[in-house]
């Protein structure tokens, strides 16, 4: 289970990306994060992953506040979530494969397992015969799929996404979240940030939507129209 | 892909969990992967890496020349002092026993190796035979030269055990002057400990700029990787994880120049050879010029491995700490 407790960011400068933020997301539910640009959405997200720390309030993630973890407790945090990127964040110079395979080498997986795991990853987005493949050489939404099978293939407990189907042509964006949709079922809490309203309402999740960093509604998937 | 297929892959167990046999092995492969990855990073760039091997070789040559130099001076210094005698000149009233009781005190003496006298005629005969001097001396009514004790150190006898030797000399009342033909020595001795010091502290301050070079190369190469590093950061590498290839590059940078170093070592040892075997046989084959030893020069590559180690290992965890 995530919750947030009256929670806020302010950046230097003063601009608060958050405030008094307070909401829970039961563990195995998806849920979409929405609002403007500038909402706070990314923000939510870089806190989940402990890329930025909150300047009030707690986060818990099972019972674990992100707030105090510290030093090798990060990477052992981000092992257990998988995050995915509007702009995938491959590296371009290891194959499909390779960066796949990544989370699994970091996390001490066997040679064995991991081949089996990254192709079974491959095999769920639909890029299995590409493994070998440079990255450059697929298309953005193929790109796409690769950070999801990235983002899946170490079993996190928790996967969130920033506009994941933000570069994606409208069926490929279905297709995308309906992958997502399926971790969900398998007892993965999903946390999505977009702005895809269309989407999102085709999706009949819970939205949780933001506006200059404060919640400003809370819908569950049968309040979604 | 149907959801029972991701289904049945969540059911089979828990997430990321390794035993630790498991982990030891991945830790090791990483090990590997990392040293591999890291040469074929050097191998991609040869201008760059050559450029910055050179620089370390030559740094770490440097010490290892002024060390070769050094210890061949010394051995140049014993070499030449082993003749060099200090002369005693005794009163001019001294009579030959007198000389020849002295010569047999000194030579009791622990500090002295042999006592040889010259007579006042051997000293006019020696006269005599330099141009000029023959005439001059026809000349005299009488031999105005004193007998002449040669007294040779020990071999191996430090500049403060002649110079005691020395004081005690000019002491004797028999005495009239000594003349230390071994003072140059004490000099040689004196610049030779300076440049002791100076090797010291030039491999000191070369080996420092080695870590510099290295740890510069493995920034840049740090900051050129930044994306790549905030990558594996969000999939939850530990500082240990993304520190390793560089600090595997660093181990190459100086293990390559610590050989390169070695090499030229070795090149200049080889260049004054034949110079050397020329004052060696000048000097009746006394003069024995001796190279670097085997255990320096082996022990070069891996001390320049760990040098680069080190400058690595300070670079990329302050790089790593601003990336996280």
């Amino acid at each position: 289970m995530i919750q947030f407790d009256k929670v806020s960011k302010h950046y230097d400068g003063g601009h608060e990306a958050l405030s008094q933020l307070s909401f829970t997301i039961p563990t195995g539910e998806m849920a979409f994060v929405t609002g403007h640009s500038g909402a706070g959405k990314s923000t939510l997200l870089k806190l989940l992953g402990v890329i930025e720390r909150p300047s009030h309030g707690a986060i818990t993630m099972d019972g674990q506040n992100l707030a105090k973890v510290r030093g090798r407790g990060i990477p052992r945090l981000r092992q257990r979530i998988g995050m995915v990127f509007q702009d995938h964040r491959l590296l371009m110079d290891r194959t499909v494969f390779a960066n796949v395979e990544l989370p699994l080498t970091i996390a001490g997986i066997a040679r064995v397992e991991r081949g089996r795991r990254v192709r079974a990853a491959l095999e769920k987005v639909g890029l299995l015969s590409y493994e070998r493949q440079l990255p450059a050489t697929l298309s953005t939404g193929e790109q796409q799929r690769v950070g999801i099978a990235r983002a899946i293939v170490g079993r996190p407990s928790l996967l969130i996404a920033d506009e994941p189907t933000g570069n994606l042509d409208p069926q490929l964006a279905v297709e995308i979240m309906g992958l997502f949709a399926e971790f969900q079922q398998v007892g993965t809490t999903v946390l999505i940030a977009s702005h895809d309203l269309p989407l999102i309402k085709r999706m009949r999740k819970r939205v949780v939507v933001l506006d200059h960093g404060r919640l400003v509604a809370d819908l569950a998937a049968e309040e979604v129209l | 892909m149907a959801a029972a297929d991701v289904r049945r892959d969540a059911e089979t167990p828990p997430r990321n969990e390794a035993s630790h046999t498991r982990r030891v092995s991945s830790w090791r492969e990483h090990h590997g992967w990392s040293a591999g990855a890291s040469l074929r990073r050097l191998a991609a760039r040869p201008l760059g890496s050559l450029l910055t091997i050179a620089v370390m070789g030559l740094a770490l040559a440097l010490p290892l020349a002024f060390y070769l130099l050094l210890g061949n001076v010394q051995q140049l210094g014993q070499a030449l002092g082993q003749d060099q005698a200090i002369n005693v000149f005794l009163q001019p009233d001294q009579a030959a026993s007198q000389a020849q009781l002295l010569s047999k005190q000194l030579g009791d003496r622990s500090d002295v190796a042999s006592v040889a006298i010259k007579t006042p005629q051997q000293g006019l005969d020696e006269l005599a035979k330099l141009q000029g001097f023959s005439g001059a001396l026809d000349a005299l009514e009488q031999n105005p030269l004193p007998f002449v004790l040669m007294v040779q150190p020990k071999p191996g006898a430090d500049a403060a055990t002649v110079a005691r030797l020395i004081g005690d000399l000019r002491e004797m009342h028999s005495v009239a002057q000594v003349q230390d033909s071994g003072t140059w020595r004490q000099r040689l001795d004196a610049l030779l400990g300076v440049g002791d010091r100076v090797v010291i502290a030039l491999a000191l301050m070369l080996a420092l700029a080695a870590l510099l070079v290295v740890g510069n190369t493995v920034r840049v190469d740090i900051a050129s990787r930044h994306e790549e590093i905030g990558v594996l950061l969000l999939v939850g590498a530990s500082g240990a994880f993304v520190r390793r290839p560089y600090l595997y590059a660093g181990i190459w940078y100086g293990l390559f120049s610590g050989i390169l170093a070695a090499l030229l070592a070795l090149a200049i040892e080889f260049a004054l050879s034949g110079p050397v075997a020329r004052l060696s046989q000048a000097y009746d084959g006394k003069l024995h010029i001796g190279g670097l030893p085997a255990w320096l020069l082996l022990a070069v590559p891996p001390a320049a491995a760990a040098l680069g180690w080190l400058g690595a290992r300070l670079v990329s965890a302050w790089q790593l700490r601003k990336a996280a």
